[in-house]
């Protein structure tokens, strides 16, 4: 019964779909048949030219959340763990953080070219703020207990960071990752719809410009795949890594 | 503490002020120059025509997009079938970029301001639907239990119990949401506009007016910045009884 519900959206509006695109009330331009959309993924898929446009955003996001996972894990930690860090970094988090730093690509173009670095650059910059608040909380939440028992024992600083503080605050830097990795799927699109000569983005208007509706839907079939099977991925990465806690990554 | 966070701020600023007197780049300017452009706009009427047109696309948006999904969020987390219908669908397609949705819209509601509104409630919504639903499902069940023990019907319930303890969560997902909104219509803006912030940092680009790429630039941060302000202080006045902010 469950599954069934469940289906049952998703099934209406396949449905719905499809009949608005046999009805002939609409252009076939607005409404593709779903077997025409089929057809255009089969072969964007399957062709050598799809999976490098694939490739060429799947590195630019990749590229630019990892690094923005390695300095904001480690900003997050200091931050979280240093009165003196979060006086100074806090505030230019905070502060610029409701700022959409999509407004800054036009300048990244200047400084980095109008290639995958400035596209890398502001896809980094964007996943920065997730992580760097969610790791941050995490690290701060650290129950003192668990600190003072370290000590007791006769844990060094070093020990206690790596065995308590750290594995303390690994599910919520996992919970930042989960809100980064959709943002970065998102800024690399957005920065190939606005500018570039290639990738996924760059495929949709070019699509849409040459008024090929279905391949264009194809296409956004792609991204869409492609965004749920990476969290997917990230979501299993964690339940390997931390199998034992088991927070909802959704929301800390 | 707030000295030392100042004397940052101006040691940041005076820098960049040093580097840029000894030459920078033509795309770099140095604060003051981009202070005094941006104030000299301030006095002409075209930055407000655009900033009128920006609000106009991104609060509708926004208004629509959350409040569909507080009042989905909040069904979805307390009525099961509804949950079992509805939620699914919203968590499998939330890892997916909405903004690819754009083209798409383009086409069925035309290139003006309705397709632009329209993806900017469907980016609002995903969160401000994931937070109420799970602001929803976590109330207290022992507070539930009283209610229904002290004789509150299902709807008394809901509007004393459910809602207010959700509502932490509910302003958390307005403020991703809110942030989401100006992203989305500076990017909507950037593909393609005649008007708004995102369509005069492209055309400054464009014509290599650097002054006016960082007056469009300040502009949406400080737009940006006290949205978000306006917002927390909604926040801290609604949830006044509540302690520690979430």
């Amino acid at each position: 019964m469950k599954s069934l519900r469940s289906f049952m959206l998703f099934g209406s509006v396949l449905l719905a779909w499809e009949l608005a695109a046999r009805s002939g009330w609409w252009n076939p331009l607005l409404f593709p048949s779903l077997a025409k959309i089929a057809d255009e993924f089969i072969r964007f898929v399957a062709g050598a030219d799809g999976l490098h446009e694939t490739w060429v955003s799947l590195y630019r996001a990749l590229g630019g959340f990892a690094l923005a996972a390695v300095v904001g894990v480690v900003i997050g930690i200091l931050m979280g763990r240093s009165a003196l860090a979060a006086a100074l970094l806090d505030p230019a988090f905070s502060g610029t953080y409701a700022v959409p730093k999509l407004a800054l690509f036009p300048i990244f173009i200047f400084v980095f070219g109008i290639g995958s670095l400035s596209k890398v650059a502001l896809v980094f910059l964007e996943c920065l703020y997730p992580i760097v608040i969610i790791t941050c909380q995490g690290a701060r939440n650290v129950s003192p207990v668990l600190i003072w028992s370290a000590q007791n024992m006769g844990a060094s600083r070093v020990r206690i960071f790596g065995r308590v503080v750290v594995p303390a605050t690994v599910p919520y830097i996992f919970a930042g990752l989960r809100v980064a990795l959709p943002v970065a799927m998102i800024v690399v699109i957005i920065t190939e719809m606005i500018s570039s000569a290639d990738g996924l983005g760059y495929r949709v208007i070019y699509a849409l410009a040459s008024l090929q509706t279905d391949r264009m839907l194809a296409v956004v079939l792609a991204i869409a795949l492609l965004g749920y099977v990476l969290d997917r991925a990230l979501v299993a990465l964690r339940g390997r890594l931390v199998y034992w806690e088991k927070l909802d990554t959704f929301y800390v | 503490m707030t000295i030392a966070r100042v004397g940052l701020l101006i040691a940041v600023l005076a820098i960049w002020q040093i580097f840029w007197i000894r030459g920078l780049p033509d795309y770099a300017l140095g604060p003051v120059e981009i202070l005094r452009h941006f104030i000299a706009a301030l006095g002409t009427r075209e930055l407000y025509g655009h900033i009128v047109a920006s609000l106009l696309r991104a609060l509708p948006g926004f208004a629509i997009g959350s409040a569909l999904g507080i009042a989905l969020g909040l069904a979805a987390g307390t009525a099961r079938w509804f949950d079992q219908m509805l939620s699914p669908a919203v968590f499998t397609t939330y890892p997916v970029p909405k903004i690819v949705m754009l083209p798409l819209f383009m086409l069925w509601f035309g290139i003006g301001d309705v397709s632009k509104i329209l993806i900017i409630a469907l980016a609002c919504f995903y969160p401000t639907f994931i937070n109420a639903y799970y602001g929803a499902k976590g109330t207290p069940r022992i507070l539930v239990w009283s209610g229904l023990n002290m004789g509150a019907g299902k709807w008394r319930i809901f509007g004393r119990v459910v809602v207010p303890s959700a509502l932490p969560l509910v302003f958390a997902g307005l403020r991703v949401s809110l942030a989401l909104s100006f992203i989305v219509m500076f990017a909507t803006e950037m593909i393609n506009a005649r008007s708004g912030l995102g369509f005069l940092i492209q055309e400054a680009e464009n014509s290599l007016r650097f002054d006016l790429m960082y007056v469009s630039l300040l502009t949406i941060a400080t737009l940006g910045y006290a949205g978000d302000q306006l917002l927390q202080l909604c926040r801290r006045r609604a949830l006044a009884w509540q302690e520690t902010g979430a």
